[in-house]
């Protein structure tokens, strides 16, 4: 039930039109918007599955929070299970087009959160014993799930009220990250890095307002997004030196920390990072150098790791190996992987938005961001 | 530009004789007036996808299912292509049909391209009088289907070009000059394409010595191309295929351009591309070749795993080694998927198997111990146990029987059967259809070649089992009739096809548009040639006049004359306007006053306007036309009063445009006799009222 008019698949024609005469009478120009809305999905499904010019996280967590709000504001329900039933269909369909963009699923699962609180808040029960599910109250509560299925007018309203708040904590996630920068940088330290991210380049630029250091700069070839990143860091008059990345082990000897940006933080702790980390954690843990990890909250994922779920993205190896090499292609095989797995083991801390975090506290964090049902959308 | 690898140092028997190119086409553009229009917002981007490839390449497997729905890793390639098309753009593709075409208008319209919410409208043209390409775009002009630009593809396209900037330098150019030509796909800066030449295993080529005489500084000579046959076309494409009934394919259009350049002033650029991926399937071996190429991700996104299609059936995942499995796939013990495999879903594969390199479609049942290397199974095929097959297509329903070999290059068409115990040696092909069906088929050019009634035929004739084994079923297809040919070919292109489209040919590098065109011809004719040419366009006018000739005929006899003198373009213009203004003061004779010659003037003008339109295409036509008239109000002082009104006849009968005119009135640098000629009162009043004009539409567009 609650499929778009017509949107997806043949089984929700039917369904759409009967709905579609009904609805025609008491308000028109709904299933216009319907449809439009049908589009506005379709076509960001379609740009994540073309995902070719690497879209910020906070880009893609703002677009599917905004197109979430529209699914709430226009789609067809009357209960918050309706909604919810909504919002996981087309939260599925999203997370599909492109696994690897973990952020879509996470603000689905936010959303799906935001729901369960405001009908509960509208249900008459406090919001503390939702959070704490005691051994003591999973013991003596009899049918803990709930059916969501009394109508509540005023849902839809809170609900979007509650997505608004979502977003203006998105707009400032990089500063609070940024503005912790003072405690973990010292002076005349050298810090090294991988690639580029964003949150990372506030991270740096916000210490080197006080205080001087060196920063080394893994190119992470093929792309290269590190020269993008020394280029920026030093315009800010930081030293910044570049270097491949087979030198890594190389130079770490001489390195105080290093400071890293992220794709995706996964329920256990580990990262999904862009290829390369993997190497620079190890060598990181070598040489005991302190392994910190910049990233924002909505990059925690209640995902495990594992070979199925293909958290691993492959583009075309044509940055490897040129198509022009004709002849060898055919005797070899080239593979481009765009993402390393970094075992939780191999990091020091997280620097999020709310402050500093060992990789065995994920979980903890994970269990207050969404609720344990969401887990699996 | 940067783009253009340093081709042509490499052997060429490495290389893959790039095929065609890429471009092409052209039109003049009639100069519009745009006075007072306010600039529309730009039209959607069209497309016009030729579902039929017009050849029989793929026979016999092309009989059971036209070429554009062929399966490529379990993905029709019309789907390929049309989801090239919507990534670029385009919001409105026209698909043309001819062999089969409710075959694939039934599965476009089960596709995602046929939901509401698609954003590139799919409409089906069908007929079955189409014979080739040229009908195709004879119609689309035939049924005005295309506004603006449009890009022109066939249905065996795949490829993950951005083609954005090759369009943005195709519109800028169209800008720059307003009569236009037409970028085949893709092509590098500004190159234009001057000789083109498939090579076709050729090892010597002739390229005509008036390409390295003429002023352009460097010519190209490029062999290691691929076309990729996208191609970006002007409107006007479609009519010239209309203007001539006996251009067929591409090849020709692009020969014909090439030839006619001077005549109708149109150009083909191209545009390499090294970056992305594209590829034209135009035989079994480049078939496989993109086959692997796709389950190598060369062309991600389109990968298995991303089911762009948006089909149930094809969702795949993608483990290491690039191994993709559907849904429901099951794998007996100890068979081992060693690399670059792709499994549809539902099927079921015995024990002991070693497969690697292959691609197999759905519902597919395979026995234990069977070795695929290379192989390209469809849907619904039975492999019994034991098998061997090395670089070898199946098509759908096929049957292999027990200990079976296939050696490379097999063909089984739909529904054959096989064994048991039988090899079938290098490059056998066996359809259902039997091979001699055709010979009594007239008609080469479609895929089609009248299937149906030779039905009956078929049951005549018994199955050879020395062929297809016992229990077999199917006709042994003589291997070294044109497959052949067509796999000598193919062997060449086999790996060493770039990535990038476009021709093979010279292309010269850097030509910058509009400026260097009245140079380089300007030196070619002798000034002999030019006064007899004035007086034979005269004395055609003359006659034309006096015998009342219309001016299509009169453009037809000019044009000859220009050929037969060999006078450029910019000479042609600057003669024609100079006779027509000198015609009225013949039959004047001595009698000159202003007044008197404007008014003969003008009636003259009316009549030849079409002959002027049909000169008259780029701004510097324009500019050279003006030249002519001021050179002509030079040496007839008397006359000078009535320039102004000259040109408002000319201005008035859309034959120059109002910003040509801005610009040669501020023309610098002319002589003291072209200044003296623009203190002309009245000729300033004509540029105020000119300029005036152009503000008022201008500030008519804000609003």
């Amino acid at each position: 039930m609650g499929k778009r008019g017509g949107g997806s698949g043949s089984g929700a024609s039917g369904y759409g039109a009967q709905w579609g005469r009904s609805a025609a009478a008491t308000m028109p120009g709904a299933a216009e918007r319907g449809s439009e809305l049908s589009e506005q999905i379709e076509a960001f499904v379609a740009r994540l599955r073309g995902g070719g010019e690497r879209p910020r996280s906070e880009d893609t967590a703002r677009q599917t929070l905004s197109l979430l709000r529209k699914i709430i504001a226009h789609g067809r329900w009357s209960r918050a299970g309706e909604l919810m039933d909504l919002i996981r269909t087309e939260g599925q369909r999203m997370t599909a087009a492109q696994p690897s963009e973990t952020t879509v699923g996470n603000m689905v699962r936010r959303v799906l959160k935001v729901i369960r609180e405001e009908y509960g808040r509208l249900h008459g029960r406090s919001e503390e014993s939702d959070q704490q599910e005691s051994l003591h109250k999973l013991l003596t509560s009899g049918g803990l799930s709930e059916d969501f299925n009394t109508p509540y007018p005023p849902l839809k309203a809170n609900v979007i009220e509650a997505i608004n708040e979502l977003l203006v904590e998105l707009e400032g996630t990089t500063e609070n990250i940024a503005m912790q920068a003072l405690e973990h940088i010292h002076s005349n330290e050298v810090i090294m890095t991988i690639g580029y991210s964003r949150t990372v380049e506030a991270f740096l630029k916000e210490a080197a307002r006080k205080r001087k250091f060196q920063v080394i700069v893994a190119e992470c070839a093929p792309f290269c997004q590190g020269h993008e990143m020394a280029v920026r860091l030093s315009k800010e008059n930081i030293e910044t030196t570049v270097m491949s990345d087979a030198a890594i082990f190389a130079v770490m000897s001489r390195v105080n920390k290093v400071i890293i940006g992220t794709k995706t933080i996964l329920a256990n702790g580990a990262l999904i990072a862009v290829s390369g980390t993997h190497t620079l954690a190890l060598a990181a843990k070598h040489h005991s150098t302190p392994l910190i990890v910049c990233a924002p909250m909505f990059k925690l994922s209640p995902q495990f790791p594992n070979e199925e779920d293909s958290f691993h993205k492959f583009v075309s190896p044509q940055e490897v190996l040129p198509f022009t090499e004709g002849e060898i292609l055919a005797k070899i095989n080239v593979h481009c992987p765009v993402f390393d797995y970094v075992p939780p083991e191999l990091i020091t801390l997280f620097i999020s938005n709310i402050g500093g975090n060992a990789p065995s506290y994920i979980y903890r964090l994970m269990s207050e961001l969404y609720h344990p049902d969401d887990y699996e959308l | 530009g940067p783009c253009e690898g340093p081709a042509p140092t490499a052997p060429p028997e490495e290389r893959p004789f790039g095929t065609g190119g890429p471009a092409a086409g052209g039109g003049g553009a009639g100069l519009g007036r745009r006075r007072g229009a306010p600039e529309e917002p730009p039209p959607p981007l069209q497309a016009v996808l030729v579902a039929d490839s017009f050849n029989r390449r793929f026979f016999p497997i092309s009989k059971d299912r036209p070429r554009a729905l062929l399966p490529m890793a379990n993905v029709a390639m019309i789907d390929y292509t049309l989801e090239f098309l919507t990534a670029t753009g385009v919001e409105e593709t026209f698909v043309f049909c001819c062999w089969k075409s409710a075959e694939i208008k039934e599965h476009l319209q089960k596709s995602k391209w046929c939901r509401h919410t698609s954003p590139n409208t799919v409409r089906f043209v069908t007929s079955d009088l189409y014979r080739s390409l040229g009908d195709v775009l004879r119609d689309v002009d035939a049924k005005s289907l295309v506004r603006s630009d449009f890009i022109l593809v066939t249905g065996d396209v795949v490829s993950n070009f951005n083609i954005s900037k090759a369009l943005e330098e195709h519109k800028l150019r169209r800008k720059m000059e307003k009569n236009d030509d037409i970028v085949i796909a893709m092509d590098s800066a500004t190159s234009r394409v001057l000789h083109y030449q498939r090579t076709q295993g050729l090892k010597r080529f002739r390229f005509p010595m008036s390409l390295f005489q003429n002023s352009i500084e460097n010519v190209e000579v490029r062999h290691d191309l691929l076309d990729c046959h996208i191609s970006i076309c002007s409107p006007q494409v479609a009519e010239l295929f209309t203007d001539n009934f006996d251009y067929q394919t591409r090849d020709d259009f692009v020969r014909g351009l090439l030839v006619n350049e001077e005549v109708l002033g149109n150009q083909i650029h191209m545009h390499v591309t090294t970056e992305e991926y594209g590829a034209h399937i135009c035989n079994l071996l480049m078939y496989e070749a993109v086959c692997s190429d796709i389950i190598r991700r060369w062309v991600y996104p389109l990968t298995p795993e991303m089911n762009f299609t948006d089909d149930k059936n094809q969702s795949y995942t993608h483990s290491k080694h690039n191994i993709y499995r559907g849904v429901d796939v099951s794998l007996g013990h100890g068979s081992v998927l060693q690399e670059n495999v792709l499994i549809g879903q539902g099927t079921v594969i015995g024990s002991n198997c070693s497969i690697t390199n292959s691609i197999i479609g759905q519902n597919c049942r395979i026995g234990d111990k069977v070795i695929l290397d290379g192989a390209f199974l469809w849907d619904r095929v039975h492999i019994a146990d034991n098998v061997e097959i090395c670089h070898s297509v199946i098509c759908d329903e096929a049957e292999v029987k027990e200990k079976v070999k296939l050696k490379p290059r097999c063909v089984l068409s739909s529904q054959v059967v096989v064994g048991p115990g039988i090899t079938l040696s290098e490059g056998t092909v066996i359809s259902l259809h039997p091979p001699d069906e055709e010979e009594d088929d007239d008609d080469q050019f479609s895929d089609d070649s009248g299937v149906n009634k030779q039905e009956s035929k078929v049951k005549l004739k018994g199955y050879n089992k020395k062929d297809v084994g016992s229990e077999g079923r199917g006709y042994l297809w003589k291997a070294n009739d044109k497959n052949e040919e067509d796999e000598e070919e193919q062997r060449q292109s086999l790996w060493g096809e770039e990535k990038f489209s476009v021709e093979e040919s010279e292309s010269d590098s850097d030509l910058s548009m509009g400026s260097e065109e009245p140079d380089s011809r300007a030196a070619s004719p002798q000034l002999d040639d030019i006064k007899v040419f004035q007086n034979e366009v005269l004395g055609t006018l003359q006659r034309g006049e006096e015998e009342n000739i219309s001016c299509d005929n009169l453009v037809l006899e000019i044009n000859s004359l220009k050929y037969a003198y060999n006078i450029g373009l910019k000479e042609m213009m600057q003669v024609l306007s100079k006779v027509i203004l000198e015609f009225p003061l013949q039959q004047l004779d001595a009698n000159l006053d202003s007044q008197n010659y404007f008014s003969a003037l003008v009636p003259l003008l009316k009549n030849w306007t079409p002959l002027f339109k049909n000169y008259i295409k780029r701004a510097s036509d324009h500019l050279n036309a003006l030249f002519a008239i001021e050179e002509f109000f030079l040496e007839h002082e008397s006359l000078c009063t009535s320039i102004a009104k000259v040109l408002m006849t000319f201005y008035q009968l859309e034959i120059l445009e109002e910003d040509v005119i801005l610009n040669w009135f501020s023309l610098r640098d002319t002589s003291d006799k072209g200044r003296q000629l623009r203190k002309n009162q009245r000729l300033q009043k004509f540029i105020q009222w000119l300029e005036e004009a152009e503000e008022e539409s201008s500030d008519g567009d804000q609003d």
